[in-house]
């Protein structure tokens, strides 16, 4: 899985070449072809039997650059569905249960916690107060894990997730922080995470892209599309968003004007006349070029169908608790994300923004926070579920966190607030191997930093690409004279712990 | 990457080294111990496993407690021998965790053969000066013959293979024009072409070359070339990504590349134009190549850490860009694999790390800048004394106001009122004065002049530059390369592995670094850049890492015609223009990029360039060649960036919502350079065929082929608004002229069939789909 030249390899020209012994036969072949298909094709194919034609034996074999790809070992997951919560939540008044937090509510906090330490906002409005969550803590499901009241439905899936209470990055500012939980490193333009699998497994789906992004919130994300992007890795392997508004991926539609059998008209002149540059040129890009040009053809009708939801049941708009299946939403996008895992894309993201509780007059944790957790709690819930009740949840990893998590301290501005927190943050991990039921590392009395079991980004990155049957140092690719890979160069290790 | 390496080397072994001839340490033997051994046994001694150095003799054949890693002459008593050759996990080496396969049986004998033969270490090739190598010298009885031709044309002969005959000149014409002007050449440039060519094909191109070496859309080709390499864009990047203007950079670069500007001055007047004495605007405006780096405006954030980064850039892309080096990696910790210490790296810092980020106003030509700056000032001594002698005259008026006529007069002049008289600003007391007694009369008209001269002098158009501080910084070394850890304090120098710096002053600057980097002494430089310069003909460059000379990179697949492209651009003036003519001129970059059967057996990758290679069109070429085709296009130089129709909704995917006030007039038809570039949410149809985001230095972009580029050129406002011209196109001139304006061929008789059966605004978005339209041949 080494850096691959992404020319064909020789085989694939000689099928279509015309230099070789076959040439003559081969060239009358193309070329009764090539009026076959056009001449009498044109105008009389239509959507509907493209099916058909795309199951005819086809002369031209292209390198298809997402084709399915062997792993290092067996793999225990092949889809992973990321719910990237942006802004940073509180694990402080969701996850964790902090008894001396509340009892010391307002005191400094001891200064062996912060010395030496650096925060975002440090020259403002960063205090060293403590402060107690608000929320009510309960332990649920069999296994007791802690979740505040902001969590109810989340709760009824607790044996099914594994809770990571310490995990840990190295930046405290949104965008550097992002990439860093996105591409393991605090740079613009390293290859992302859902990049680096596609490249490392390819893709199940033949009409969809191998990784899409889906976005809710007020806005995009900070750091926008870097975030999904390919880096180093040949654009093939970037994100692709599908989008709640308009064309659901950019310049999808057919223009205003143009029937689909003009479209089609195009595509099949387009195929007919790169066929025959194929041949008089040998040139395998060409070849590789009519066939994503099918794909995006095939795209065409395949995004529209993935975005209807119309042919979901009742019931199962509601568990997702959609009131409107037309209207954007996080819940919405979280079905559209079952609905593309089981279409076989590999991954999908999905961003919701405004995590970021300061404590300003939009963004406090009294009114906000609540607000957030509704949004997301009852659809991530929704989610696992509906996975497992399809037999997609063994298969697909499901991640639920931000790229850092909120201070002990509290930061008051017009409400109050929580600065951002490298030390110790949660997230969740559920299906294609995590454990169910399980809470991971301990953190100290106050949540500030982890006392047992520390798990960095990398050791994350390292376990997600373990599941989906990558050795992480084996997945690189060779740029500027380095083996680029997502965990980097400094130590990660598989967490073995929360998974089997 | 490692497994063409490997069948490329192997593949000179077979022909080119017969049993007799001995190793050869920079070709065969330091690849396999830097892919191999350096990692543990290097240079960076932090991670030096055992003690054991390979990458020097006297550390591979140091005495380590009676074990020596190599006894020159003697495999079977080094060290290494044995252990290459061990099957135990244990001991083998490269050991199993470092994830390396063992030595190949062919490997283990080159290194057993250089250990025979007395184990000669050699320096890395790259640090060697270029020379030149005898045997690719034009035989003086073969006119045309140039030493391009001679050193493909001995290495392809070698594995059988020869050049294939010279592309149709309907292609060369394409090729030529695509290549240097980043245009399609026109319907009639064609026809004389063609014609031309019938009597004189290699006069025919001569003369063609020579034509567009002078054509301003040259430097808009190459000037995009360069701008990526400067990571050039017009935002500030990170979450906020604000707009930024530093558009006045780019339009340097192009004229700089139009004039042929010799490529040192062109270095240094980048890297250090404003420490040039006298230094004109043109040379500050310059500088902007390395304020092409992000700026954080996110809330919150320490901004030493951010600058800091941005020096990290400006050393990394420094090194990358010039010296073809990985100089970046030596930020943590020494460098792996090349001679750098991380003490070094912070030397080079140093130089970078010494300058403020100012914004420089910049005047259209012709304005007297001089001129008008002491007239501007003459004017304000002269307004002040008069308001001095007047202030008297005020005061009685402003006596005579009374809240009732103080409503009569404007904001400005009432906010002036308020602040007590003797805090009042000059702008103030000008304010008040323009407003009652100096309304008419002679203040009126030195004040008139005063404020044209300052909408002239210091409103407009700015760019960013870099200017040098009166006081240097401190720069240390900073542990693990972070800024919280600062180590033991550095002054600037440069790399000891490479030719000495000439020092002009006890403190070097970065004008000492820049003249250091241009020096005829470096053996780096002018090999890189030639390199680039090939890379953009051939789809890859001699050195095939076109961003690594070191000794990770990989090997010169032709390093005398390397050698010789450098020191030829180097005695030529560095002239970037006689360097294409040198290339363009040759029977290797002219040849058909027809793939042959002899091709697919013999060198499928085309390492040995015996044919042309195909190339997909940059993206902004890829619209302007639709534009061309249409007829579209605006032929307009320079200037600020301009919005052409992006997608609905396309750009919102960051923080902030980008406005978007999409260009009419001819702006909507400009060059694809010239498109507003917002780092965080670039336009997709550029992002979608590669085109550079602008984050950090590209030395060579990836070609991907992707359903997302189909769904571009079938779907796209633009491209569907360009379609709907070229169906005009087809109306009025027929079909043959719009396939030759897209393709510069005739079109064969079955293709035209095809396409008549199709309506004419179909016939146009097929013709604009072709892969042939979207790709130089």
């Amino acid at each position: 899985m080494n850096n691959q030249p992404h020319s064909a390899p020789a085989d694939t020209m000689l099928l279509n070449h015309p230099h070789l012994p076959c040439n003559a036969e081969m060239l009358s072949a193309t070329r009764r072809h090539f009026f076959e298909r056009c001449a009498v094709g044109l105008g009389s194919i239509s959507l509907a039997t493209l099916a058909s034609r795309n199951a005819t034996a086809d002369p031209i074999q292209a390198v298809n650059p997402l084709q399915p790809k062997p792993t290092h070992h067996p793999a225990r997951a092949t889809n992973v569905i990321y719910l990237f919560m942006a802004g940073g939540p509180s694990q402080l008044d969701l996850f964790e249960h902090k008894p001396l937090l509340t009892e010391l509510n307002g005191k400094p906090i001891p200064e062996s916690y912060t010395a030496g330490k650096r925060f975002a906002f440090m020259d403002s409005s960063h205090r060293n107060n403590l402060l107690a969550s608000k929320r009510r803590f309960r332990q649920h499901g069999q296994s007791g894990t802690w979740l505040s009241d902001l969590l109810p439905h989340t709760a009824g899936i607790v044996d099914d997730i594994t809770v990571v209470t310490t995990c840990k990055t190295d930046l405290f500012n949104h965008a550097p922080a992002k990439f860093f939980m996105n591409t393991g490193s605090g740079l613009f333009g390293r290859p992302s995470m859902g990049a680096w699998i596609t490249y490392g497994l390819g893709s199940e789906c033949d009409d969809l892209p191998g990784f899409v992004v889906l976005q809710s919130g007020p806005r995009g994300p900070r750091g926008g599309a870097v975030l999904w992007g390919s880096g180093v890795l040949p654009t093939t392997y970037q994100g692709v968003p599908l989008r709640s508004q308009g064309d659901p991926i950019v310049n999808l539609s057919t223009p205003l004007g143009i029937t689909s059998e003009q479209q089609r008209q195009v595509i099949d002149a387009v195929t007919a006349l790169n066929r025959h540059r194929l041949n008089t040129t040998g040139d395998p890009e060409i070849a590789t070029r009519i066939n994503a040009a099918e794909m995006a053809f095939r795209m065409q009708s395949s995004a529209p169908e993935l975005m209807d939801t119309s042919g979901e049941t009742r019931e199962t708009l509601e568990l997702y608790g959609i009131q409107d299946p037309q209207e954007a939403s996080f819940a919405r996008n979280c079905l559209l994300a079952r609905r593309l895992v089981e279409r076989g894309v590999r991954f999908v993201q999905l961003y919701d923004t405004n995590w970021d509780h300061h404590g300003g007059a939009t963004e406090n944790l009294e009114k906000h926070l609540p607000e957030k957790a509704r949004d997301i709690d009852q659809p991530c819930a929704a989610l696992v579920r509906d996975l497992q009740q399809r037999g997609l949840l063994e298969n697909t990893i499901v991640i639920w966190g931000g790229e850092f998590g909120r201070t002990p301290m509290g930061e008051v501005r017009e409400s109050t607030g929580r600065n951002h927190h490298i030390d110790a943050f949660t997230m969740w991990f559920a299906g294609g191997g995590f454990h169910g039921g399980q809470t991971f590392g301990r953190t100290d009395d106050f949540g500030f930093g982890a006392v047992e079991n520390p798990v960095h980004v990398r050791d994350i990155h390292a376990t997600l690409l373990h599941q989906l049957g990558i050795n992480h140092e084996r997945l690189t690719f060779r740029s500027q004279g380095l083996d680029f890979r997502l965990t980097g160069v400094l130590p990660a290790r598989v967490v073995n712990e929360i998974v089997s | 990457m490692k497994a063409k390496q490997l069948i490329f080397s192997l593949l000179l072994l077979t022909a080119s080294l017969p049993a007799a001839e001995p190793v050869s340490f920079n070709r065969d033997v330091r690849p396999i111990l830097s892919e191999n051994c350096f990692a543990c046994h290097g240079f960076d001694p932090k991670h030096r496993e055992a003690g054991l150095r390979l990458d020097t003799f006297d550390g591979a054949t140091a005495n380590r407690d009676g074990v020596r890693g190599i006894v020159p002459g003697n495999p079977a008593e080094s060290a290494i021998w044995e252990r290459i050759r061990s099957t135990d996990p244990d001991t083998v080496m490269p050991p199993p965790k470092s994830h390396r396969n063992p030595l190949t049986p062919a490997q283990q004998e080159i290194l057993r053969r250089w250990i025979e033969e007395g184990a000669t270490y050699e320096p890395h090739w790259s640090f060697l000066p270029p020379k030149r190598n005898a045997s690719i010298s034009p035989d003086p009885q073969l006119a045309q013959s140039s030493p391009i031709d001679i050193a493909i044309e001995r290495r392809a002969k070698q594995q059988g293979l020869a050049l294939s005959p010279p592309a149709p000149p309907e292609t060369l014409i394409r090729r030529i024009s695509l290549d240097l002007t980043g245009l399609p050449p026109t319907v009639e440039e064609v026809e004389a072409f063609t014609a031309a060519s019938l009597t004189d094909p290699d006069g025919a191109c001569r003369e063609l070359v020579d034509r567009l070496l002078l054509s301003p859309h040259y430097g808009e080709r190459w000037g995009r070339w360069w701008l990526d390499q400067a990571r050039y864009a017009d935002s500030n990047g990170y979450s906020i990504d604000a707009p930024r203007q530093i558009w006045k950079y780019r339009d340097w670069v192009v004229s700089a590349l139009n004039a042929d500007m010799p490529f040192d001055q062109f270095t240094i007047e980048q890297l250090a134009g404003d420490l040039l004495p006298n230094a004109t605007e043109g040379q500050k405006v310059a500088t902007g190549f390395h304020r092409n780096t992000q700026i954080n405006q996110e809330g919150g954030i320490d901004r030493e850490q951010f600058r800091i980064d941005s020096v990290f850039d400006r050393v990394g892309t420094t090194g990358t860009v010039w010296l073809g080096l990985t100089v970046g990696c030596a930020q943590c910790h020494d460098h792996k694999f090349d001679p750098i210490q991380q003490r070094e790296y912070y030397q080079l810092f140093a130089f970078l790390n010494d300058q403020d980020e100012p914004t420089l106003k910049v005047f259209d030509p012709g304005v007297n800048v001089t001129e008008l700056t002491r007239e501007f000032r003459e004017l304000e001594g002269r307004l002040a004394a008069w308001m001095e002698q007047h202030a008297a005259a005020l005061a009685d008026w402003e006596a005579t106001l009374t809240a009732e006529t103080r409503k009569s007069l404007s904001a400005a002049i009432n906010n002036a009122l308020d602040v007590p008289i003797e805090k009042r600003g000059f702008a103030q007391k000008r304010t008040l004065f323009a407003g009652s007694i100096g309304g008419v009369g002679p203040f009126r008209e030195l004040n008139d002049r005063y404020n044209e001269l300052d909408v002239i002098l210091n409103q407009g158009t700015t760019t960013l530059v870099l200017q040098e501080r009166s006081t240097p910084r401190t720069t240390t070394v900073f542990v693990n390369g972070d800024f919280t850890r600062p180590a033991e304090t550095v002054t600037p120098g440069t790399p000891s592995a490479l030719h000495p710096l000439h020092k002009t002053s006890a403190r070097p600057n970065r004008l000492d670094l820049a003249r250091w980097i241009v020096s005829p002494q470096n053996p780096l430089t002018a090999r890189v850049i030639v390199n680039r310069v090939w890379q953009q003909y051939f789809g890859r460059g001699i050195v095939e890492t076109e961003n690594d000379f070191g000794s990770q990179g990989t090997l010169p697949t032709h390093p005398e015609l390397l050698d010789w492209l450098a020191i030829e651009f180097i005695e030529r003036g560095w002239s970037l223009k006689e360097l294409h003519r040198l290339i363009l001129n040759s029977r290797t970059y002219r040849q058909s990029s027809v793939i042959t059967k002899d091709h697919i057996e013999k060198d499928p990758d085309n390492y040995l360039l015996c044919r042309q290679r195909r190339l997909r069109l940059d993206a902004e070429i890829v619209r302007d060649v639709a534009l061309a085709a249409s007829g579209l296009l605006s032929n307009k130089l320079g200037g600020p960036p301009v919005y052409p129709p992006v997608p609905p909704g396309s750009l919102n995917v960051g923080q902030v919502r980008r406005v978007w006030a999409e260009s009419t007039g001819q702006d909507r038809y400009r060059r694809g350079l010239y498109t507003f570039i917002y780092r965080a949410s670039p336009p997709p149809s550029l992002t979608v065929f590669d085109a550079p985001e602008g984050f950090s230095s590209c030395t060579r972009r990836i070609r991907s082929n992707t359903p997302l580029q189909a769904l571009t050129l079938l779907n796209d406002v633009a491209f569907f608004e360009f379609a709907s011209a070229l169906e005009k196109i087809i109306r009025s001139q027929g079909l043959e002229v719009a396939f030759r304006r897209c393709t510069s061929r005739n079109p064969q008789p079955e293709e035209l069939e095809l396409l008549r059966q199709l309506d004419p605004l179909t016939a146009a978005r097929t013709l604009l789909n072709l892969d042939e339209t979207v790709t130089r041949e």
